[in-house]
């Protein structure tokens, strides 16, 4: 089975609502790409239960990471999580997941992060911008949109905020109807059902592999 | 009763479990009733990096026998399968892999490695 090891909360930033940063002091470091996750192994209940939560921070910070999350209502992950005060200790595995980006894409490419999806889509973004040759356009659907001014600063990017309900309409219109240039490439994450509705709305008009996804 | 048969391409012990399906789910991770759901509640270790969400393709097993018997994938799944290492034609992620036959035979090979293993340092 996967190799623990333990984390240590050095800070927590409040985003208002029910929304939550937390950092966490990793010694020796997280080894990850941009785009993946850690599953945070919680005692809960008696068990210990598995949350996976996406890596919000730079690779290149890799001693101390960023978990994004919101309370989910009910929630036992999230509630735990919520929970600890700074200086308590958060097993966890990984990195995991194959939802990243290594270099800038070699085509135009559109970013849209959905809520707390702009979690592993941040670190991709700086990732795409390193040397990117094409246009690179975040669609993030929120109301809460943090990370709005460094986002905003990142060289060759186009950050464009919509409210949760409007991103299919958007999407539909900007690169499904506005022109017939199929070459762009999406990475799409989010939480609940809005990411596969997305991901076949983009298929149906764009090559399977050129839409990447994460539903959460 | 359905009869699991799983066998782990690192050599470890197999190991067969006979489950009622209308129990299902036995614990909290995975689809009720999924391989991934059968294996963990009968002692079987079985990554699943995500808690059984689909979202990694940590718990892909080979299916060698009553592949039928499974609910269908998914797009979801398919997708990630396709980044899985030892990929087959009978592959499936044992989260979301269903067994719908109360009389289904299954037998399973773990693989020995994931890619998300294999590209993470501290995997």
């Amino acid at each position: 089975m996967a190799e623990e090891r333990t984390a240590v909360l050095a800070a927590i930033q409040d985003h208002g609502g029910e929304r939550r940063s937390l950092f966490l002091d990793v010694p020796g470091g997280i080894a990850f790409r941009p785009g993946q996750f850690i599953s945070c192994l919680l005692p809960i209940g008696g068990e210990r239960l598995i949350r996976p939560y996406s890596i919000a921070s730079s690779p290149a910070t890799p001693e101390r990471v960023e978990l994004l999350l919101d309370r989910v209502p009910d929630g036992p992950g999230s509630g735990y999580l919520f929970g600890l005060p700074v200086g308590a200790r958060v097993d966890f595995t990984g990195p995991w997941g194959t939802f990243v980006l290594d270099r800038a894409p070699e085509v135009e490419a559109v970013f849209v992060a959905l809520g707390t999806g702009i979690a592993a889509i941040r670190p991709m973004l700086h990732r795409a911008a390193e040397g990117a040759t094409h246009p690179l356009t975040l669609l993030y659907a929120t109301d809460q949109p943090i990370y709005r001014e460094e986002l905003a600063a990142i060289p060759g990017l186009t950050v464009d905020v919509v409210a949760p309900t409007a991103a299919e309409d958007e999407i539909r219109r900007r690169w499904l109807e506005r022109d017939a240039d199929r070459t762009r490439q999406f990475f799409v994450c989010g939480v609940g059902d809005i990411v596969p509705r997305l991901r076949d709305l983009l298929r149906g008009g764009y090559a399977r592999r050129a839409v990447q996804y994460e539903r959460w | 009763m359905a009869k699991v048969i799983v066998r782990f391409e690192n050599g470890d012990p197999e190991r067969v479990i006979e489950v009622d399906l209308r129990r299902a789910p036995f614990q909290h991770d995975g689809r009720p009733g999924s391989i991934l759901d059968v294996l963990l509640a009968n002692g079987v270790p079985l990554e699943h990096a995500c808690g059984g969400s689909c979202a990694c393709t940590t718990c892909h097993v080979v299916v060698k026998k009553g592949f039928d018997h499974l609910s269908e994938a998914e797009e979801n799944e398919e997708d990630l399968l396709d980044k899985a290492p030892g990929l087959t034609p009978t592959s499936r992620l044992g989260c979301q892999a269903v067994i719908e036959d109360d009389d289904a035979v299954i037998e399973v090979l773990v693989p020995r490695y994931t890619i998300n293993q294999i590209s993470g340092s501290h995997g």
